[in-house]
């Protein structure tokens, strides 16, 4: 009986582990979470929480989640996406003081309002219903009025100027959405853990919303299984940056404030999320010259980083990376509780000063012109200190050049003329064929479509400056297609400047394939900047007086029309009566 | 004949009030804040606690349709980012952590509004904008912001008027969308809002009578506004004083009214509603306590309506995978049709196109016929 | 006599030359005195910044139509196009486009003058047939070829509508190409003229009733029924029998209509608008064909999809008017041009030049996109029948009410567009309208009441300055 049984264990065992093998259920779901801490120069710091969850690819159909949101299995299964990006941006990123080099601003710096972009794994006539059908699903999914993206006026299918090169594509961007707690609020019940445990319940929403610049982002992306039979994995990435000024109390103004994760917050890290696979809190520093140099391996040394004449971190730190002139200090949160919570602190010592590296231009845009009937747009984009530095250096034709794509769109009521685009580099105004590389326009249509832009600008090393402006006409529109508020006017949705030649990548030299913050450092993305959002006043109708208008224009019909009938009738009676005055 | 008669109206009699005998199963709250620019604050404020108010006492937000016009809370204005405060003791936060607005921003619009009270959306509209409610609901209807004789302004654009909200109510107990349905409205003149309303099983309460205005409580020095109306804030006072378990009746908080403090007389219609309001609890309106019935018995679905009066809410991503197989086999139809189509006239043509793409040049073309027309036109009118 | 004969020519190409050379100092000027910009010189259909706009879609393999930009024919820019981005090193852009529009200008003076030496003959003939009409204005016959050709050169609309880079000089040289030919009897002429005008802008289509009537009975002429009241008139005189009376009543009650030439005219009609349809395909072959071109042109004109100001009445209704009620308008503002045409027809089919001047009057009252050009060239055909309206009244009147209006509107959309005070800009639009119509009703008063100062052509044209004041009022 024994001996039977015996030989019945190892058969369920293999059993087991085929039926493991069958259906995939040896990659589990994973969840990480992180909080990269960095103080700005320009007093202020910069807080960037970092969730990634990952779905493994499985056949079920109706896979069994534990720790990924059914949510956003759900959209990507029914819309077929392919990838996606979703984001809240309230204020403008600073690209002169927190700089624009790094893999941080590269995909953290967004425009203001929402931004969605998506790529699709549908035939090329099914894109537009399942873009609009997606925007629908977010609106209800996040709080926020996405659905407005879902008219042909709103978004736009860009080509090779947005980076990402699918003519599955498509972009759209609502500068004016409020951002407050209510898209919060639903983007935190994506995580495991919700606000209540772990590193997201440091997320106090008036700290958040009292920064001079926060975004939450999501960003998903299908992962091909490779296999058939097996569907794809998903990998959502969700990521809050905020940028906080602590309370500077102290009367020094050349020092930079001290800071801890309870002044900032107003809450102490109590404990880590039990789901997650990872949990660290980073500290970033940059501009640390001067100590690359020095041995980190003996005790003293590595004590002399965190604690020395500068600046005093108040816990100490698990492990120190160091990339060329920044360090990050890595902590482990997974002893923290209640009664022993985490508040990372940082006080500095004496003032200290140093820079971000920026993108090789500064961009810039703006309006010209005055007046409720045309304008221009111009962009201005700007050599920084650091392109001289720069050691990425491209050599077309032995000659050394920045390449610059711009990405724009124009809403239809902004009525651009194409064929009056200029562009000056140096302030001398250049012939297309020099500068300009490769152009592509898709002209709007009235209350159709908006139009796009998207140009190739091939720039000296050395250059400047250079400006690239259009003008326009402000169309009219319709009474009732103004929105309540008509009078503050209509926004152009930012414009995208990217390089890509450059690519911005942080290297700590260490495998940590625990941290996929890090290692998301590791990966080159593509240096891009976003420019402001343009608001144009248009010329409003009197909203008040519809009815006048018609009755007064069809009072002048009415005695137009009255009036001729009234001379060609005239005419006969009277020469009647001149012929019976004869007769 | 008139046997006849008689059987037919006693089956549409009982059709008719067989709606008194369905049970109430599930409570659902429509809080909508109609005015924008951040001198409303107060109706923003007023609709936040309202909100507050029923989530406390067991509505969820899954039940809950929140319509604000705009953002008060993360306002460039307001020196609280992400706080709201109905009081001067900014004690209360209303905004809270857990806010989940349906509408907002420009979406609050007249025909939004009763899209969601009719339930006549789009397809692709999620269900988290929809009022998905049965034959057993009860429903709060909340509106605030301002109006005046049988209308409400939405956003300082366009009107809510008294017979486009009456026929919305008609609609919706035509599709039996609620068991009852209760209607604050806390505006000036509020109560010539439900002057043309008709429909059984619907109570409404305004702040104010035809003529007279409905006034905002305090001013708030710090944030600089009016932070809520009277109405709403002895609404509040009432409700404040409750939790889950109360027994308060509705009849109590119409009482609670004083038209010397609310500096207007607070109107309220019973006519179309049944029962006592002295029997009614507020929780069943403003929150969700149901009523729990211990069997021993193994679980059995109710017998009442449950076929034909279930409205047909298909979930909108079924739909779509429909339309989508649809679409997909449409399309090699479309493709065996233009084969078949294909007649010489076409081919011509076809051939024709190819050989003007093939053309080049065709400016030069275009131009040189230009000329030749001029010389044509000169020729035949100095000959002819 | 002879001598004053001599000096008028003389007088004439005189102050032609002046206003050429007057042009084209004002060309000379850099950016064109801004007057491209001006929405009562460029509209949606007219502006050169739109061709420009759809030359460089075409040359970008684009369709010209796309942006919603270029509403205009797609031979206008082949042949205007390249001529937009040609540059003259040293001289303001855009030259080469003005010196086609002046070259415009010329040619259609110079067709005024010939229609209008047409017509004085004509007005001569008739004059001595009906003797005893002309019996106290037995002056010199105004020659209103010279006059009409001077007012087209000098009329400041026409000078602002040619330096302000638009291209209705060419669309008012492709009317009064039509005329000319219908008037000279050169039917292929007038068919070309036509198929063009037409092509450029669809409303003078309605100038193929009074060209048909011109090519069928001849030139201007009083009514029958006056030269058979003088012959009855002078029959009476010499006869007393009835019977001869009635039967000399019944002879000569019609011209004979010439249907061979009619005839002729539509075949070259139909040859002109094959040519020109078959260019146009060809070029928009890439791109739609002509269904986008009907659609783009014809369609945008019908249907105004654009609302940007203009002198017209259609935009700022259409702005306002409610969505449902949309098309039902826009059918009955176009059908308020097709409904004059018949009963203006029979009233006046003995002139057919003062009916196609009737025509080109209403349509530019009514046209769904109408900038100072289209007034230039009615204006100036109507001093092509100076000789008839030599006792107009209240003319100073409505010079006055011109003046108004040009000095008014630029000051209105100031206000509106630059300093954001509404409505401001429909002010001078419906005045505009006001005055145009009793203009024209007071032509077609003078024309049958001439004789007969009745109180009755008083009274319409008291109604209309009235309301004309009451709109002042109202607005101020």
């Amino acid at each position: 009986m024994a001996s039977l049984v015996r030989s019945w264990i190892p058969l369920l065992v293999l059993q087991s582990f085929l039926f493991a093998i069958a259906f995939g259920s040896t990659q589990v779901e994973e969840f990480s979470e992180a909080l990269l801490l960095k103080p700005l120069p320009d007093r202020k710091v910069l807080a960037h929480f970092h969730f990634e969850n990952r779905a493994p690819p499985s056949n079920s159909h109706g896979r069994h989640h534990h720790l990924f949101p059914k949510a956003i299995s759900q959209l990507v299964q029914k819309f077929r996406v392919k990838e996606m990006e979703l984001s809240f941006t309230q204020g403008r990123w600073n690209h002169e003081h927190w700089g624009g080099f790094d893999p941080l601003s590269s995909m953290n710096a967004k425009p203001v309002g929402v931004e969605l972009w998506a790529v699709f794994d549908v035939p090329q006539s099914q894109v537009d219903t399942s873009w609009k059908n997606l925007t629908h699903a977010l609106s209800g999914l996040f709080c926020a009025s996405i659905n407005f993206l879902e008219s042909s006026t709103s978004y736009a299918a860009p080509t090779w100027g947005f980076g990402t090169n699918s003519d599955k594509l498509r972009y759209g961007s609502l500068p004016r959405e409020a951002v407050c707690t209510e898209n919060l609020t639903p983007w935190l019940k994506l995580l495991p853990c919700r606000d209540k445990d772990g590193i997201s319940a440091l997320m106090n929403r008036p700290s958040v919303y009292r920064g001079f610049y926060h975004s939450q982002r999501l960003h998903l992306s299908t992962v091909e299984s490779g296999q058939e039979g097996l569907g794809s994995g998903i990998v959502l990435e969700q990521s809050l940056t905020v940028v906080l000024q602590p309370d500077t109390t102290s009367i020094e103004t050349n020092i930079q404030p001290s800071w801890s994760l309870s002044s900032l917050f107003g809450r102490k890290v109590v404990g880590r999320c039990v789901l997650a696979n990872s949990s660290h809190v980073y500290l970033q520093l940059e501009g640390r010259l001067g100590q690359e140099s020095k041995n980190v391996d003996t005790e003293i040394e590595a004590h002399k980083l965190w604690k020395n004449a500068d600046f005093e971190l108040s816990f100490k730190p698990d492990r120190v990376l160091r990339e060329s002139s920044s360090f990050l200090f890595i902590f482990d949160i997974d002893n923290a509780s209640d009664s022993e919570p985490f508040d990372l602190g940082l006080t500095w010592k004496v003032p200290s000063k140093w820079s971000c590296q920026q993108a090789p231009l500064h961009a810039s845009r703006f309006l010209m012109g005055s007046g409720n009937e045309r304008g221009a747009i111009a962009i201005l984009l700007k050599a920084t200190e650091s392109q001289e530095s720069s050691p990425v250096r491209e050599l077309t034709d032995g000659r050394c050049t920045i390449k610059a794509n711009v990405f724009q769109i124009f809403p239809w009521y902004i009525k651009v003329y194409y064929h009056t685009l200029q562009i000056f580099v140096d302030q001398q105004l250049k012939t297309d064929s020099e500068v300009l590389k490769k152009i592509n326009v898709s002209p709007s249509t009235d209350k159709v479509s908006s139009g796009m832009l998207e140009i190739m600008l091939e720039l000296p090393c050395e250059v400047k400056s250079a400006a690239i402006s259009i003008e326009y006409d402000k169309g009219f529109l319709h009474i009732d297609e103004y929105p309540p508020d008509a009078n503050q006017g209509f926004d152009i949705p930012s414009a995208l400047i990217s390089f890509p030649n450059h690519h911005a990548s942080l290297d700590f030299q260490e495998e940590l394939s625990k941290s996929p913050l890090i290692s998301s450092f590791k990966e080159k993305s593509l240096v891009r900047s976003y420019t402001e959002v343009l608001l144009v006043p248009l010329t409003t109708p009197d909203f008040s007086m519809p009815y006048n208008v018609i009755t007064i224009t069809c009072t002048i019909f009415a005695l137009y029309f009255g009036s001729l009938l009234n001379v060609l009738r005239r005419r006969i009676g009277e020469e009647e009566r001149f012929l019976k005055s004869q007769g | 004949m008139k046997i006849l008669m008689l059987v037919m109206l006693l089956c549409y009699s009982f059709a008719s009030s067989s709606g008194d005998t369905t049970i109430h199963t599930n409570n659902w709250a429509v809080l909508v804040c109609t005015s924008r620019f951040w001198f409303n604050y107060r109706h923003m404020a007023n609709t936040l606690s309202l909100y507050r108010t029923v989530k406390r006492l067991g509505i969820p937000d899954e039940r809950i349709i929140l319509m604000l016009a705009d953002d008060m809370a993360c306002n460039a204005r307001n020196e609280y980012p992400a706080q709201v405060f109905n009081n001067e003791n900014h004690k209360l936060n209303l905004y809270g952590d857990n806010v989940e607005v349906d509408y907002r921003g420009y979406e609050v619009t007249v025909e939004n509004f009763l899209r969601v009270l009719t339930g006549r959306h789009e397809n692709a509209v999620p269900r988290s904008k929809r009022l998905l409610s049965d034959e057993g609901s009860h429903i709060l209807l909340y509106m605030t912001g301002h109006g005046g004789d049988e209308f409400l302004k939405f956003q300082d654009a366009e009107e809510l008027q008294s017979h486009d909200l009456a026929d919305a109510v008609k609609q919706m107990k035509e599709k039996r969308r609620f068991k009852e349905l209760m209607i604050m409205v806390d505006t000036c003149q509020a109560a010539t809002l439900f002057n043309q309303l008709q429909s059984p099983g619907v109570l409404a309460i305004g702040s104010s009578l035809k003529g007279e205005n409905s006034y905002s409580h305090h001013l708030d020095s710090d944030i600089g506004v009016s932070v809520v109306d009277r109405f709403t804030y002895y609404t509040l006072a009432f409700f404040e004083r409750l939790n889950i378990y109360d027994n308060a009746s509705l009849n109590s908080l119409f009482r609670s009214y004083d038209p010397k403090l609310l500096m207007s007389t607070a109107y309220y219609r019973t006519d179309l509603y049944q029962p006592h309001l002295v029997e009614v609890p507020v929780t069943n309106f403003f929150g969700s306590v149901m009523e729990t019935i211990h069997t021993n018995s193994a679980y059995k679905a109710f017998s009442s309506k449950t076929s034909n009066s279930k409205i047909n809410s298909e979930m909108p991503l079924n739909q779509l995978s429909e339309d989508d197989e649809l679409q997909k086999a449409n399309i090699p139809n479309d493709e065996l049709k233009t084969e078949k189509q294909k007649c010489p006239y076409t081919q011509m043509r076809v051939d024709l196109q190819e050989k003007l793409e093939k053309l080049e040049n065709v400016d030069t073309v275009v131009n040189l016929s230009i000329a030749v027309m001029f010389i044509v036109v000169m020729v035949s009118s100095s000959l002819l | 006599m002879a001598e004053e004969q001599k000096t008028k020519p003389c007088r004439f190409w005189i102050w032609a030359l002046t206003s050429v050379f007057f042009r084209l100092i004002l060309i000379s000027f850099k950016g064109n005195l801004n007057l491209s910009s001006r929405p009562e010189v460029s509209t949606p259909l007219t502006s050169i910044r739109r061709l420009a706009e759809g030359y460089w879609l075409k040359q970008a393999s684009m369709s010209p139509y796309a942006g919603s930009m270029y509403h205009g024919s797609p031979l206008l820019l082949s042949v205007l196009g390249p001529l937009t981005v040609q540059r003259i090193k040293g001289q303001p852009s855009h030259l080469l486009c003005s010196l086609v529009f002046v070259i415009a200008d010329i040619l259609s003076a110079m067709l005024l003058r010939g229609i209008g030496q047409k017509l004085q003959m004509a007005y001569g003939l008739n004059a001595r047939l009906l003797g005893f009409l002309k019996s106290s204005r037995d002056k010199v016959i105004l020659p209103c070829g010279d006059i009409a050709a001077l007012v087209y050169l000098w009329n400041p609309f026409t000078i602002v509508s040619c330096v302000g880079l638009s291209t209705s000089p060419i669309e008012n040289l492709a009317v009064i190409l039509a005329l000319y030919g219908a008037v000279t009897r050169r039917v292929p002429l007038a068919a070309f003229g036509l198929v063009m005008a037409t092509h450029l802008s669809l409303y003078p289509a309605t100038l193929a009733i009074p060209i048909i009537i011109l090519l069928g009975y001849g030139l201007d002429a009083p009514p029958i029924k006056l030269f058979l009241q003088t012959r009855s008139v002078e029959n009476e005189k010499s006869s007393t029998s009835t019977v001869s009376k009635q039967a000399k009543s019944k002879q000569t009650t019609r011209l004979p209509f010439l249907w061979k030439t009619v005839v002729h005219f539509l075949f070259w009609v139909l040859l002109w608008s094959l040519y020109v349809l078959v260019l146009c395909a060809l070029s928009l072959n890439k791109y739609g064909g002509l269904e986008e071109m009907f659609k783009r042109t014809y369609g945008f004109i019908l249907s105004i999809e654009d609302l940007s100001p203009n002198i017209g009445v259609f935009w700022y209704f259409f702005a306002e008017v409610f969505d449902f009620f949309r098309n039902f308008f826009l059918i009955v503002f176009h059908v308020n041009i097709l409904f004059m045409l018949l009963p203006l027809a029979i009233r006046l089919k003995h002139r057919p030049c003062f009916l196609a001047f009737i025509y080109l009057a209403i349509s530019s009252i009514l046209k769904s996109y109408p900038s100072v050009g289209d007034s230039a060239l009615y204006l100036s055909l109507w001093a092509l029948f100076v000789n008839e309206l030599v006792d107009m009244k209240f003319s100073f009147f409505l010079f006055c009410g011109y003046l108004g209006i040009s000095l008014l509107s630029p000051v209105m959309h100031n206000l509106w567009i630059w300093r954001v005070s509404s409505t401001q800009i429909y002010n001078p639009t419906l005045h505009i309208i006001a005055t145009k119509c009793s203009n024209d009703h007071n032509y077609f008063w003078i024309f049958h009441y001439r004789a007969q100062e009745t109180q009755i052509s008083t009274l319409e044209t008291l109604l209309a300055t009235r309301a004309f004041r009451s709109f002042l009022w109202l607005r101020a």
